[in-house]
């Protein structure tokens, strides 16, 4: 057992943290709302700066555009960007859940024209997977692509939740090919060009105050069959490739959800003094107990990188970390908040800050984004624990049978 | 980075788990409870099979091993509830450094030995027949007189004791002292680290098995995310074991952090699982039969010792602030 890097890994992490110094000024930092609202192109250029660095894409392929790397040094990249305090990426959706489903399940000719400039945020991309009618049971999506005689496909339906699809170039999307298998069965997955006829995009307002998500309505969108990721109608493996790989990026291996507990830590450093004894007490505790969730979590993650790194492919157990992640993100945030005094009560400080606040009202998403809480605890039950699943009422059925009985239940 | 136990520390905890799952049992707490008999295997047992002593140098009878390797064993000593613990012996082993005479007698069982935290009630004083202090800046060890309280857990052998006729162990040994009762904390949590993950296997098992309106009770969302929100914080504990237990070797700068915030850690993860476990139970799990009680009689004793879960709170957010540390705490002046 050790902590320390192999001289491979300090080496690289040495290089990753002389080229982030000298590019800090371009890469960004949090407490910046327009980020992803606003003027995109500093968060663009930021990404394509730490691109042109061999920073984004690390465990990608080389022919898929990345370094070929491992996700040890992956993990140190993401370990230095976070020491720096520079904001997730631009373009995560694309590199942590399109890219590698493409990588895993798209065509040569799909690989070459979309990866390099995906990584690089020269074009950004979208997930369509929720609808208004299936969120968690994803499966249940009711978004038709009935086949052309050209052998091409027409879209049509309604998707929503979709983080940046209001300025995204492509996306994937889940649609429903064959009613009349079983729900499972049935789905087929395409990319598709954002700007296509017959796609309108609304942005929904979050109840953060920002605007990153959307819906997004599909009228007869016709899609090239040279487009669709995987078989006809075996959607539903290929969402799983999207779905294992979102949750890597988001709390597996360690990486922190939210702000970071280094960042509060220095708040409460900042303030803890100006408090009458007994609240500075109170404080402590409360940090206290943040901080050993925070260091359960990171450990954790750790253990799951030396068994990536000796070759397991991350399982179920990774859940577990977006899980503790939210959960403790949301103490720590409210915390933080709480130390901002009478100022507290307020969306943005006298001094024009919102970090805090920002942070508070946006970790309820974080709770229900990439897997809901509860969903995460039963992939966690039944796959990890050996739990028996719920009882499925839509179980053995078509899905056009599903949608006759639930709604004659109703 | 190589964060997962080695291939030998893996072939030991599987003889420690065969070992205990032989010498010792939950059931072992209840007749302690109900009769008032030793606990199970005992001190000469321990003693026997060398896992009490792994941290005591070769040279004085021991394993020579490391604190890690202690704590994967502390781990299967948990799940059986055994006694006495492994806390004591780590401790002593730290406390009596260079004197090998004692040395040895803690490591073949001769002599049971106890520490002593000021006033606080003492681990394993009931099968002790020496006594470790701190006086002064001086370890000391002598005899004493026990007073056993009414027990909740009986595997922790908690007593009073007035010491009697003292001898000095070592003078100017405060960083000693420290050190000792980190180790003890790590320790603590590696037992209560195996308490914990016996009890949701238990709890997992009986989900399984015990049927309510026609399916296994395990399949409702509010039985089965219960007894996963116990197991994520199993895992997380075990984690900061192997952490702050490598730490006391490897990296003792990291220990007070690392000791502190795997005790509270254990407190919180053991109490969880164990309430987990009665609750996922039903009134089965609240009779005296049941085993159930018998981790939770653990759990709600151990968040206790070598300074509460509160104390190891404050500990770690003192520490990462980098702010003085109370009065009272291992940190602090005694």
């Amino acid at each position: 057992m050790d902590f320390d890097d192999t001289p491979d890994e300090s080496a690289w992490r040495e290089r990753v943290r002389a080229y982030v110094t000298d590019h800090r000024e371009d890469l960004g930092s949090y407490g910046n709302r327009t980020r992803r609202n606003g003027d995109l192109s500093s968060a663009r250029a930021a990404q394509a700066r730490l691109y042109d660095g061999g920073l984004v894409g690390v465990t990608w392929p080389k022919e898929a555009g990345g370094q070929g790397g491992t996700s040890m040094q992956q993990a140190i990249v993401d370990q230095e960007l976070s020491r720096a305090g520079i904001p997730m990426l631009l373009g995560i959706i694309g590199i942590g859940m399109c890219g590698p489903t493409i990588i895993a399940h798209g065509s040569q000719d799909q690989q070459d024209r979309y990866l390099t400039r995906l990584l690089r945020g020269d074009e950004l991309w979208c997930q369509l997977f929720s609808e208004p009618a299936s969120g968690s049971d994803l499966a249940g999506l009711r978004t038709r692509a009935v086949r052309n005689d050209d052998g091409s496909w027409r879209l049509s339906g309604q998707k929503v939740w979709t983080t940046l699809a209001h300025v995204s170039d492509f996306g994937i999307v889940l649609t429903r090919t064959d009613p009349e298998l079983a729900k499972h069965r049935g789905l087929t997955m395409f990319v598709i060009d954002m700007s296509a006829p017959g796609i309108t995009v609304r942005p929904l307002r979050q109840m953060s105050g920002g605007a990153e998500f959307n819906e997004v309505f599909f009228d007869d969108v016709v899609v090239a069959d040279s487009e669709r990721l995987g078989d006809v109608n075996d959607g539903w493996r290929v969402a799983l490739t999207t779905l294992m790989s979102e949750r890597m990026s988001l709390g597996g291996g360690g990486t922190e959800i939210g702000i970071g507990v280094g960042a509060v830590l220095d708040h409460v450093a900042r303030r803890l003094s100006d408090l009458p004894e007994d609240r500075q007490a109170l404080v402590r505790q409360d940090f206290g107990r943040a901080y050993v969730a925070s260091l359960g979590i990171r450990y954790t993650g750790y253990r799951q990188l030396s068994a990536v790194s000796k070759g397991q492919l991350p399982g179920p157990e990774a859940s577990a970390g977006k899980l503790a992640g939210t959960k403790t993100a949301r103490a720590a945030a409210d915390l933080a908040v709480r130390l901002l005094g009478d100022e507290a009560v307020y969306a943005r400080g006298a001094d024009g800050t919102s970090t805090w606040q920002d942070d508070q009202a946006s970790l309820p998403g974080m709770a229900i984004a990439g897997g809901t809480d509860e969903i995460l605890r039963n992939i966690l039950g039944e796959r990890v624990l050996g739990l028996a699943p719920e009882p499925r009422a839509d179980k053995g059925i078509t899905f056009t049978q599903s949608l006759a009985s639930s709604s004659g239940a109703s | 980075m190589d964060f997962d136990l080695s291939d030998e520390q893996r072939a030991l905890s599987r003889a420690a788990r065969d070992y205990f799952t032989g010498a010792a049992s939950p059931a072992d707490s209840r007749r302690a409870l109900d009769e008032g008999t030793p606990v199970a295997p005992g001190r000469r047992s321990l003693a026997e099979t060398g896992f009490a002593a792994i941290t005591v140098p070769e040279q004085s009878g021991g394993g020579g091993g490391s604190l890690l390797d202690l704590a994967v064993v502390a781990e299967q000593a948990g799940r059986v509830l055994a006694g006495p613990s492994m806390v004591t012996s780590a401790r002593a082993a730290v406390l009596l450094a260079g004197d090998d005479a004692r040395l040895a007698s803690l490591a073949d069982g001769s002599v049971g030995y106890a520490v002593l935290d000021g006033t606080a009630p003492v681990l394993d004083a009931a099968t002790a027949d020496r006594f470790l202090a701190l006086r002064g800046d001086a370890v000391v060890c002598g005899a004493g007189t026990v007073t056993v309280g009414a027990p909740i857990d009986p595997t922790r052998g908690l007593g009073n004791v007035v010491l009697g006729e003292l001898e000095q162990v070592a003078c100017d040994a405060r960083l000693r002292w420290e050190r000792a009762e980190r180790v003890g904390q790590v320790v603590l949590a590696a037992e209560g680290l195996g308490a914990a993950e016996r009890a949701v296997e238990m709890g997992v098992a009986y989900a399984k098995q015990r049927q309510a309106f026609g399916r296994a009770i395990g399949s409702y969302q509010a039985v089965k995310h219960a007894l996963v929100d116990a197991y994520v914080g199993v895992e997380q504990l075990r984690s900061l074991v192997w952490w702050a237990a490598w730490a006391a070797d490897e990296a003792p700068d990291e220990l007070p952090l690392a000791a502190a915030a795997t005790k509270a850690l254990s407190a919180q993860v053991l109490e969880q699982a164990t309430e987990t476990l009665i609750q996922v139970h039903g009134g089965i799990g609240f009779t005296w039969e049941h085993d159930a009680h018998l981790y939770w009689r653990r759990a709600k004793v151990d968040r206790l010792l070598l300074g509460d879960d509160i104390a190891a709170f404050d500990t770690v957010a003192r520490l990462a602030l980098a702010l003085p540390q109370a009065v009272g705490s291992p940190e602090a002046v005694r």
